[in-house]
C-alpha cells in the first residue's frame, strides 16, 4: 500500500517537475503582435511587427502619453529569421497568436509571396483568422506606421473597417490564409487581396498629432482588389471593378449603388441581398459561363423631381437601369481580365471543372492562355425592389421651384 | 481494493485501554442479596460522583420491620418530577404497606408488586446486574434497589434539558418544513414518524460506544428498503468497536465504503422531511443520540446535489436551478484552474481584446497566474475557515478585514490583477450552491490539484485531471450502489429525477437499483380537469 503510493507520488513528481511547464508564457510575458508587414530590400526580407503594449490602450487616464502599439522591425533573408532577431530589439517574446492583419508589400507582392506565406502557415503560434492586404503605393512598414483615431490599435482599424466595408460597401474583400492558400492550389482559381494605401501626409500620420487633430493628417484606406497570378500580383481592378468581381462570386452582403433619373438627379439604392448562380457548360466543344444574379434593394435616397414611386412602371424602370449598371460592372472586370491580364480570379475554370471534370483536365494546362480569354460569359442581372423607406414618394416632388 | 484494511477491524484488533474499565469482571457481576453492599459497589465504580443521587427509604412496617430501598439516578437526566412521582407512590401506597404488614410472601415478592401495582410508569424494567443498572441509571433512568433481593428496577425518568425543535442551520429552504433534528434521538425519530404514519416504518435501537454507550437507531420502510441494504447497514454498525460516538460523523467514517477519497458515501441532513422523502425511496436511515445530523445509506452522489425544496417548487423551476447547481460544480472546481491554463498555455483561445485587457491588468503584478491563483485561493479559504469558527461578534470585523484583502485594495497594491479576484469570487459563490456542504468542500479541495494540474501541463492538464476525477467516481460505491448511477452505470427510469425533477406524477417508480421489490411509486396519472 505505502510502496504504490509512495511510487504513484514519485511518478506524479517526476512528470510535475520534470516536464512541466514546458511552453508556459505568462501574460506580462509576452508581447502581442496585432499586424505584422513584409516588405522586401535588397534579397532580404524586412519583417515589421506592431506590437500592442497592453497598458496603455487598457490604461484609465485619458490622452495617453505613449502610443498604444509600438512598432519592431528586423531584416533577415527568410521571415522566420527576421521573426527571431527582432528579440534583440524588442524585450518580450513576439506572440503571433492575435495577429490581426498580414500586410504585404506592393513591390514584394509582384516578386511572389509563396515563401513568406509558407510560415505564416507552418507556424502552430498563427490562427489564420487575420486578413491579408496588398499595399498600394506605399510601402509595408508605412502602413503599420500610422496613427489611427477611434480605434487605439491601427491593425484593429484596419480589420475592422476592413469587415466592415466588405459588408456595408463591397469593393473590398476579407481574405485569410487558409481562403488564400486554397486559391494558390486551384488551377481554375486565381487568389485576389485587397488593397491598402495611405492617403494625405504619410509624415504626419506616422506622429501622434496624426490623431489630435479631427481631421487626421492621414488615413488609411482600402482600395480596390490586386489581381494574382498564382503568388504574384499582376495588376489592380478599380472600386467598380471590384464590385464587380464580388457580385460574380455572389459576396456582396450589402452595398449601394445610384442610378440617373430620365431628368436631372439620382436614385439610389441600398442592396441588401445577392445570390450568384455561376454555371459552368460546354458549348461545341468550347467552355461557356453564365452567370445570373439575384439582387434585392431597397430605394434608399431619391434627389429627382416629379419620380412616382408609387407606381410599378417607375420602379421596373429603376430595376432595369440598375440591372444594366451592375451589369457594366461585371463586364467591365471581366473584360479586363480576359485581355490585359488574363488572370482567372473568378472561378471560371473551377465551375468548367465542376460541371465537366473530363473536358476540364484537357483544358486546364493551358486554361488561363488559351480558353479564359476567348471564354464567352453570359451575364444575367435580376434586380429587385423591396421596400421603399420610410416614405413613398420623395417630398421633392412637391417642392415649388 | 485488496490493500484496504477495513478500519472496523483495525480497531477491533488494537487493545483498547477502555477494556479495563467497563468490560471488567465486575460490571457484569450480578447484583447482591445485600442493598448495602449494592449501593457500596456502585459508589465504589462511579467514583461517589456528585451528580450520582442514591436515596435509600425504608417502606412498610414500623421501624426494623421496614422494607429498605434504595433509588438511585443521575441528577441532571431525570425528571424531577416523575421521580417526585414514583417516590410518592412508594411512600404514600398504603395498600403496599398494609400488604407487606399482613403477607409475609408480599416481601419476597416484591418485585412483582412494584412492577405491576405501584409504579405507575410504563417503561419499568427489572435489573439483575450492575451493568444494566449502570447503562439504566446513566440513561437517565431511575432504578429501585430492593434489601434481600438480588435484582432491581428500572423506571423510565428521562428528561433534561432539550434545545426543541427549531429550524435547521443549514439546508434552508425558501419553501418547505422548517423542524429540524434535535440533539434528543426520541424527538428525531418521532418527527420522522409524524411524517410517515405507517406500521412498516421499523426502528432498530443499538448502543454503540464503550464508553459513551451511544443510542443509535437504524430506521427503514420494511418491504420498500432493500433488506441487503439493512442487513448491510446493520452488520456494518455491528462491527463498530470504539470507546465514543459523539456525532454521526464517527459513525459515518466507519461504516463508509471507501476512505481515501473526497467525496461522502453517506449523506447527513438535520432535515425529517429529507429524511422522509429518503425512506420512501427505500433507502436506510441512521439516527445518533446526540446530534441533530441524520446519516442515510446508500447515497449515491446526485442526491448530494438535490435538495428538499426541489420536490416543493415547480418541476420546471426545480429543473432549472438544479442545472445551475451541476453548472456551479463545473464553475467551483475548473474556474481557477482554466483561468491559470488559459493564461500561461493557451493565449490564443482569448479574444484579442480581452487578452490586451488581461495582460494590462498583469502588468504589474509580480507573481505567475498560478501563484497569483494559489494565494487567492487559500486566502478565500482561510476566509471562509474563519467566518465559520470564530465568535459571533467579531464577524464583521473579518468580513470588512476579507473584502479588502481579496478586493479593489489587494489589485491596488499590484499583488494580485483584478480578473482573479473575479475568478475567486465566482468560483466561491458556485461552490455554495451546492446543497450538500461536505460535497462543497470537497469540490473546492479538488481545484487545488487541477490547479497545479493546469499550470503544469495547461489544459491538457486540467482533462488529464477530470478523467481521473470521473474514473475515481465511477469506482466508488456506497452500500453496494454505484456511486455515479444513475449517470454512472445509467439507469434512464432514474434520469427523471437526476438532472432534471420531473412532475410528481411522472415520478413513479423508486430508484430502480435501490429497491427489486415494491418499485411501484404511485399510480398517479397526469392531473386533468373533471368532465363537467
Amino acid at each position: 500500500m505505502i510502496r504504490r503510493a509512495s511510487c504513484i507520488l514519485l511518478i506524479l513528481v517526476l512528470i510535475v517537475s520534470l516536464t512541466g511547464c514546458w511552453s508556459r508564457h505568462e501574460l506580462n510575458e509576452l508581447a502581442i503582435a496585432v499586424g505584422a508587414g513584409v516588405d522586401k530590400k535588397g534579397d532580404k526580407y524586412r519583417l515589421s511587427i506592431q506590437v500592442v503594449d497592453p497598458g496603455e490602450v487598457a490604461s484609465k487616464r485619458g490622452g495617453t502619453a505613449a502610443s498604444p502599439v509600438t512598432l519592431f522591425t528586423a531584416e533577415a533573408e527568410t521571415i522566420f529569421e527576421a521573426a527571431r532577431k527582432m528579440t534583440r530589439t524588442a524585450p518580450r517574446k513576439i506572440y503571433f497568436s492575435h495577429l490581426r492583419m498580414f500586410v504585404i508589400d506592393e513591390a514584394l507582392a509582384k516578386e511572389g509571396i509563396g515563401p513568406v506565406l509558407d510560415f505564416l502557415s507552418r507556424d502552430h503560434e498563427f490562427r489564420t483568422d487575420f486578413y491579408i492586404v496588398v499595399t498600394k503605393g506605399s510601402k509595408a512598414e508605412e502602413v503599420l506606421k500610422i496613427m489611427t483615431p477611434l480605434e487605439d490599435i491601427p491593425s484593429n482599424k484596419l480589420y475592422f473597417s476592413l469587415e466592415s466595408s466588405e459588408k456595408n460597401w463591397s469593393p473590398s474583400l476579407t481574405v485569410t490564409l487558409d481562403e488564400l492558400i486554397q486559391n494558390f492550389t486551384l488551377k481554375g482559381k486565381q487568389p485576389v487581396l485587397t488593397g491598402l494605401m495611405i492617403t494625405g501626409n504619410k509624415k504626419l500620420g506616422k506622429t501622434k498629432r496624426n490623431i489630435e487633430n479631427i481631421e487626421t493628417y492621414s488615413r488609411l484606406q482600402y482600395s480596390g482588389l490586386a489581381a494574382f497570378k498564382g503568388d504574384k500580383l499582376q495588376g489592380w481592378l478599380n472600386d467598380n471593378q471590384s464590385r464587380g468581381y464580388n457580385y460574380i462570386l455572389g459576396l456582396v452582403q450589402g452595398s449601394v449603388g445610384h442610378v440617373p433619373c430620365d431628368g436631372e438627379g439620382k436614385v439610389v439604392t441600398e442592396i441588401i441581398r445577392t445570390k450568384t448562380n455561376m454555371k459552368g457548360r460546354i458549348h461545341q466543344g468550347q467552355p461557356a459561363i453564365d452567370i445570373s444574379v439575384n439582387i434585392e434593394g431597397n430605394v434608399a435616397e431619391v434627389s429627382c423631381r416629379d419620380l412616382d414611386l408609387t407606381k410599378q412602371s417607375t420602379l421596373t424602370e429603376i430595376e432595369k437601369k440598375s440591372e444594366q449598371k451592375i451589369k457594366g460592372f461585371i463586364e467591365s472586370v471581366i473584360g479586363k481580365m480576359q485581355k490585359e491580364f488574363k488572370v482567372d480570379i473568378f472561378g471560371f475554370g473551377e465551375a468548367i471543372r465542376r460541371a465537366h471534370p473530363a473536358a476540364w483536365k484537357s483544358m486546364k494546362e493551358d486554361w488561363e492562355e488559351r480558353y479564359f480569354p476567348e471564354l464567352p460569359v453570359t451575364i444575367k442581372v435580376d434586380f429587385k425592389i423591396r421596400r421603399l423607406g420610410t416614405v413613398s414618394n420623395s417630398f421633392l416632388n412637391e417642392l415649388e421651384e | 481494493m485488496r490493500y484496504r484494511t477495513p478500519p472496523i477491524d483495525k480497531t477491533k484488533q488494537a487493545p483498547t485501554a477502555d477494556a479495563g474499565i467497563t468490560r471488567n469482571a465486575q460490571s457484569r457481576q450480578p447484583l447482591s442479596v445485600s442493598l448495602n453492599d449494592n449501593i457500596k459497589q456502585v459508589k465504589q465504580a462511579l467514583g461517589n460522583s456528585t451528580d450520582i443521587i442514591i436515596k435509600e427509604i425504608t417502606i412498610g412496617p414500623g421501624p426494623g420491620g421496614g422494607l429498605p430501598i434504595a433509588i438511585l439516578y443521575t441528577d441532571g437526566l431525570v425528571d424531577k418530577q416523575v421521580i417526585i412521582g414514583l417516590m410518592e407512590s412508594l411512600m404514600m401506597d398504603t395498600a403496599l404497606t398494609k400488604r407487606l404488614e399482613q403477607d409475609s410472601a408480599a416481601r419476597a415478592n416484591i418485585v412483582q408488586i412494584l412492577k405491576s401495582d405501584v409504579l405507575k410508569n410504563a417503561e419499568i424494567q427489572e435489573v439483575t446486574n450492575f451493568e444494566a443498572l449502570y447503562n439504566a441509571m446513566l440513561s437517565g433512568d431511575c432504578v429501585f434497589l430492593i434489601d434481600g433481593l438480588p435484582q432491581g428496577l428500572s423506571a423510565g425518568a428521562r428528561g433534561w434539558t432539550d434545545r426543541g425543535v427549531a429550524e435547521p442551520g443549514t439546508e434552508n429552504v425558501v419553501r418547505g418544513p422548517r423542524e429540524g433534528f434535535t440533539e434528543t434521538l426520541r424527538t428525531n425519530t418521532s418527527l420522522i414518524r409524524r411524517k410517515i404514519k405507517d406500521p412498516n416504518l421499523w426502528v432498530e435501537t443499538k448502543q454503540i460506544g464503550r464508553v459513551t454507550r451511544t443510542d443509535i437507531a437504524v430506521m427503514y420502510i420494511k418491504h420498500i428498503a432493500n433488506d441487503g441494504i439493512v442487513k448491510e447497514v446493520n452488520a456494518r454498525l455491528d462491527r463498530i468497536d470504539i470507546d465514543g460516538i459523539l456525532e454521526s460523523g464517527y459513525i459515518e467514517e466507519l461504516i463508509q465504503d471507501a476512505t481515501f477519497t473526497p467525496f461522502p458515501t453517506l449523506y447527513s441532513t438535520e432535515r425529517p422531511d429529507v429524511i422522509a422523502a429518503e425512506l420512501l425511496e427505500g433507502k436506510v436511515a441512521i439516527l445518533v443520540d446526540g446530534t441533530p445530523f441524520v446519516l442515510i445509506a446508500p447515497a449515491p452522489f446526485v442526491s448530494f446535489l438535490h435538495s428538499a425544496e426541489d420536490y416543493y417548487q415547480r418541476a420546471d423551476i426545480s429543473s432549472f436551478i438544479r442545472i445551475l447547481r451541476y453548472v456551479g460544480i463545473f464553475i467551483s472546481v475548473l474556474a481557477p484552474s482554466l483561468y491559470v491554463a488559459i493564461t500561461t498555455f493557451h493565449q490564443e483561445m482569448l479574444p484579442t481584446e480581452l487578452l490586451i485587457g488581461l495582460a494590462a491588468q498583469r502588468e504589474r503584478v509580480p507573481f505567475p497566474a498560478f501563484i497569483e491563483a494559489l494565494m487567492m485561493e487559500i486566502t478565500f479559504e482561510i476566509l471562509r475557515e474563519a467566518g465559520i469558527r470564530m465568535p459571533k461578534s467579531i464577524g464583521s470585523a473579518v468580513s470588512i478585514v476579507g473584502t479588502l484583502v481579496i478586493g479593489q485594495a489587494a489589485v491596488e497594491a499590484g499583488i494580485i490583477s483584478a480578473v482573479m479576484v473575479i475568478v475567486v469570487s465566482i468560483t466561491a459563490i458556485s461552490s455554495f450552491v451546492m446543497p450538500a456542504y461536505n460535497v462543497s468542500i470537497a469540490f473546492r479541495m479538488l481545484r487545488f490539484p487541477l490547479m497545479v494540474l493546469a499550470a503544469s501541463f495547461g489544459l491538457f492538464g486540467i482533462i488529464v485531471g477530470i478523467i481521473a476525477l470521473i474514473l475515481h467516481m465511477c469506482s466508488l460505491r456506497t452500500f453496494g450502489i454505484p456511486y455515479m448511477s444513475p449517470l454512472g452505470p445509467l439507469v434512464p427510469s432514474d434520469l427523471k429525477d437526476t438532472i432534471l425533477r420531473l412532475p410528481h406524477w411522472m415520478l413513479n417508480t423508486r430508484p430502480r437499483l435501490l429497491n427489486q421489490q415494491n418499485t411501484t411509486r404511485s399510480k398517479q396519472t397526469p392531473p386533468k380537469k373533471s368532465n363537467e
